[in-house]
This record gives C-alpha cells, sequence and structure tokens, in this order.
C-alpha cells in the first residue's frame, strides 16, 4: 500500500506545486513509483509546471463523472519511469467535487503506487478539505515569512483535527543573506512557532522560474542548489537519514552579535 | 523609547518618568513635551513618580518641573527619586490603555474555589479556547492568530504571540503570565492593551495585570 500525502500551505504562492512537482519527480528519480495529483480544480497549474499539460486528455472530473477509467486519465511522464499525473478539470470549481470522491480516487491510487502526492489549492476552504480527504500525511510547505508562518500555523490545526499525522514541515525559498542580515526569520525561530518536524529547507533558488516556464522541474538541474534540496527531501520520505544541511552562514561578526542578543 | 532622555512608563505602584542624568532643564522640558505627545490619551489629572539618576537635578530646577508639569499637563508629582544605580530588572512598558473605567465593580478574588482548565498542546492560529468558569492553564504556545479566553486567569507555559483576555466576566484582579509574553493584545477584565510593535522577547517569564494607574502593566514574574 502506498503512501498518501497532501502538499499544503494555506497561503498561496509559497511553493506548493513546485514541491510537489519536484518531489514527485526526485522519488520517481529514486525508483519509486508516483502519481501527483493536482487538486487545484479550476485553476490547475501542476500539469504547466511538470510539462505535460499538452497531453491530458482526461482529468479527475472524469474520472468522477465515469466519463473514463482511473488508469486511463494517469498521464504518464515520459522523462522518468514510474511517474504520472492526475490533472485536475479547468472547466469546474472545487464545488463540483465531494472530498468523499477525492478519497475515494486516493484510495485507488495507493494500491498501485508508493507514493501520491496530492497538491493542494491555498485557502482552508473545499479545496484544502478535498485535496486532504484522501491523506494519511501531510507535507507543510512555508517561506519564511510571518504571514506565510501564520497560515501554515492555521493549516496544521486543520490537519491535526482532521487527525492527518505525520506533518512534516519544508521550509522554501529561505535565504542564507538574508537571515544573515537579519531581514529574514531563522530557522529556529520558525521551528519554534511551527512546532512540527522539519523535512527540509529549499534555498531561495532563481532556476525554479525558469524550471516552471519550461516545464522541466528543477530536480533534473542536478548542480542547482534548490534541485539538491528536493532530492534530500525525497529521500528523507524514504525514510533514509540524511542530516538537514545548515545553510545559515553566519559571518563571523553576527555570530559574535547573536551571542551577545541571544534569547535564553 | 530606551534610548529617549525621559521615559513614562507604567509600574505597579503607579507612573513613573524617568529621566536620563546630566541633562539640561530645557532638554528635559522638550523630551517630556514629545514623550507625552506619543500618548494615546491624555494624562489629565494623573499623579506621576520622577526617577532621576545622580548627578541629579537642582531644587530649584525639580520645583519648576513639578510646577510645569502641573499647569502644562495637569500631572500631579508624587516625588522624586533619586536611584543610585540601574532599577533592576527593568518592567516593560505598557501603553496607557484605550479607555478607562473609572467605577469598576472588582468581585472578591476567587481563584481557589474556581475551577481550571488544562490545554495541553499548542493553541495554533484560527483556534480559540474559551473557558469563562476558571482559569486557563495552556502546556504550549498560543500562536499568532489564536485566541483564549477566561474567566479567571490565563497561565502560558510557553509563548504568548496570538490574544489573550483574562478576566473575561470582569474580574479586574485576574492575571496573564507567560513564559515568553509577546502578544498581539492583551485584555484584563475591560482593558485593553497591545505591545509596542517590535517588542521583542525578554527571556523570561512575565505577568500582566491591571496596576494602579488603570493601565495593563507588564513586569518580570517572579512570584504570585
Amino acid at each position: 500500500m502506498g503512501r498518501v500525502i497532501v502538499v499544503t500551505s494555506g497561503k498561496g504562492g509559497v511553493g506548493k506545486t513546485t514541491s510537489t512537482a519536484n518531489l514527485g519527480t526526485a522519488l520517481a528519480l529514486l525508483g519509486k513509483t508516483v502519481v501527483v495529483v493536482d487538486a487545484d480544480v479550476g485553476l490547475r497549474n501542476l500539469d504547466i509546471v511538470m510539462g505535460l499539460e499538452s497531453r491530458i486528455v482526461y482529468t479527475s472530473m472524469d474520472v468522477i463523472d465515469k466519463q473514463c477509467e482511473l488508469s486511463k486519465a494517469l498521464v504518464r511522464d515520459r522523462r522518468v519511469d514510474g511517474l504520472t499525473l492526475l490533472a485536475a478539470s479547468q472547466k469546474n470549481n472545487k464545488d463540483d467535487i465531494q472530498p468523499a470522491q477525492m478519497k475515494a480516487i486516493c484510495d485507488k491510487l495507493r494500491s498501485t503506487h508508493d507514493f501520491v502526492l496530492v497538491d493542494s489549492p491555498a485557502g482552508i476552504e473545499r479545496g484544502f478539505s478535498n485535496a486532504s480527504a484522501g491523506a494519511d500525511e501531510a507535507i507543510v510547505v512555508t517561506t519564511p515569512d510571518v504571514s506565510a508562518i501564520r497560515d501554515a500555523d492555521r493549516i496544521i490545526g486543520l490537519l491535526q483535527h482532521a487527525r492527518i499525522e505525520p506533518i512534516n514541515l519544508v521550509l522554501n525559498r529561505f535565504s542564507p543573506e538574508l537571515v544573515g542580515n537579519g531581514s529574514m526569520m531563522d530557522q529556529a525561530d520558525v521551528m519554534d512557532i511551527l512546532n512540527i518536524d522539519l523535512l527540509g529547507i529549499v534555498p531561495e533558488d532563481t532556476g525554479v522560474i525558469t524550471s516552471t516556464n519550461r516545464g522541466i522541474p528543477l530536480v533534473y538541474e542536478e548542480t542547482s542548489a534548490g534541485a539538491q534540496a528536493y532530492m534530500r527531501i525525497a529521500r528523507r520520505l524514504t525514510g533514509q537519514q540524511i542530516p538537514i544541511p545548515d545553510l545559515e552562514q553566519k559571518g563571523l561578526f553576527t555570530s559574535i552579535l547573536n551571542w551577545f542578543t541571544r534569547k535564553s | 523609547m530606551a534610548n529617549s532622555i525621559v521615559a513614562l512608563r507604567a509600574y505597579r505602584d503607579g507612573l513613573h518618568l524617568i529621566i536620563k542624568p546630566h541633562l539640561s532643564i530645557t532638554e528635559i522640558e522638550k523630551a517630556i513635551q514629545e514623550e507625552i505627545s506619543r500618548m494615546n490619551r491624555p494624562l489629565n489629572g494623573a499623579s506621576i513618580q520622577i526617577d532621576l539618576k545622580a548627578p541629579t537635578l537642582q531644587e530649584e530646577e525639580m520645583a519648576y518641573l513639578r510646577s510645569k508639569l502641573k499647569e502644562t499637563y495637569n500631572l500631579t508629582v508624587r516625588e522624586f527619586m533619586v536611584a543610585s544605580e540601574e532599577p533592576a530588572p527593568p518592567p516593560i512598558a505598557a501603553a496607557p490603555t484605550t479607555h478607562i473605567i473609572t467605577q469598576a465593580v472588582n468581585p472578591p478574588d476567587s481563584r481557589e474555589s474556581e475551577p481550571s482548565r488544562i490545554i495541553p498542546y499548542t493553541i495554533r492560529s484560527g483556534q480559540t479556547e474559551d473557558f469563562p468558569q476558571g482559569s486557563l492553564i495552556i502546556y504550549g504556545d498560543v500562536n499568532s492568530g489564536a485566541e483564549v479566553r477566561a474567566g479567571g486567569d490565563i497561565v502560558v507555559l510557553g509563548a504568548l504571540r496570538g490574544n489573550a483576555h483574562a478576566g473575561m466576566n470582569g474580574r479586574l484582579s485576574s492575571v496573564i503570565i507567560a513564559m515568553n509574553l509577546v502578544p498581539m493584545q492583551l485584555q484584563i477584565s475591560n482593558y485593553l492593551n497591545r505591545i509596542p510593535i517590535g517588542e521583542k522577547s525578554r527571556g523570561y517569564p512575565e505577568i500582566a495585570r491591571i496596576g494602579k494607574e488603570d493601565v495593563i502593566i507588564v513586569e518580570r514574574f517572579v512570584k504570585f
């Protein structure tokens, strides 16, 4: 039986879809069978980030409406073995799907895949309840800014209420320079507030923009820092013990300053 | 304003005006005017204590200050205190409350006979905990965007980052205690207060209560 993991955040634009595409690809590169499910009905994006938009014939809506078999709706990613996409309908909206229907799809998918990654839409409404309905674990993606953290905190509360666990954190768009000069929250501050397990930190990487526009997930770009971070996260998801590297290379001056001003 | 020449602070025994040493009376006067204009309510009729550090002001300068404060701001100077050294620990200033209740009914202190409720987890953004029957004890944090309300006290054995309302039924003796008190807003009975923006954690437990001058004051929590 495979694992159904919902990738969510509360706030939009923090990297849920990018993380889903990259982790899905990374897990497939590690030899796992993976299906990435776009749950953002009406505002689908995952297909673009995966570079599969031209090959979508059927969507999860067609499966629910019994227009096609689930297996026929899965779009195979030809670049790597074992990776498929289940797209969301762009014509419908989130209220056209019931949480129970999403759960049924996830339950079917988990019997044939190692990992089912569900890309949740932003928000805490129907789209989120649909995305999390079939999940037994969650990855919360956040950036180190106060508004994203507050929304992540809200989502964690809702996931806990729905008894989805474990809930792991991916800290995205982390910038050691900004942390160094004191304009970004550091890792310790984020973990202190959210208080869940840290799955990994993805450094700010402009390569994400080009990779999204070209429809080639960053993980294929092996030398990029973002790609390496996603590969490490994927390995951790498979149970490997990979330490989280310290990205906060503080200068000597900041270290001394922190020594004097640090909180007890 | 930790670096300013004068600072108005609410302590448990009332308002204090703290004046730095080595300053001319004109500098002090100007600084007082700036400090008072920052307040969001008039201090009309309040009595204050003036804390000085050696070398102190001359007798006539003190007298001048006393009459000046009276006629310009209607502030009565209780006394001039000359501190020999740095007062420790410095309680954190709380901005004056947004409104004042002059005739508040204070029900008898019933802490011991009241029930209390333990919340053994962190209260996250969007979540609320209400306990009008008594006090709330939280074995975790109250995060930004979360809200806790209690008829009695609120004790947070973690960080209080959201909103807390103690004494929601009107008990003025209710207190809010947190290991790390960095809330958005504090409310005790009908008194509302917020921590100045950008206020950082002090790194020790603190207690918020209603002080003598009808403001919520926050100070280091040593014992009840």
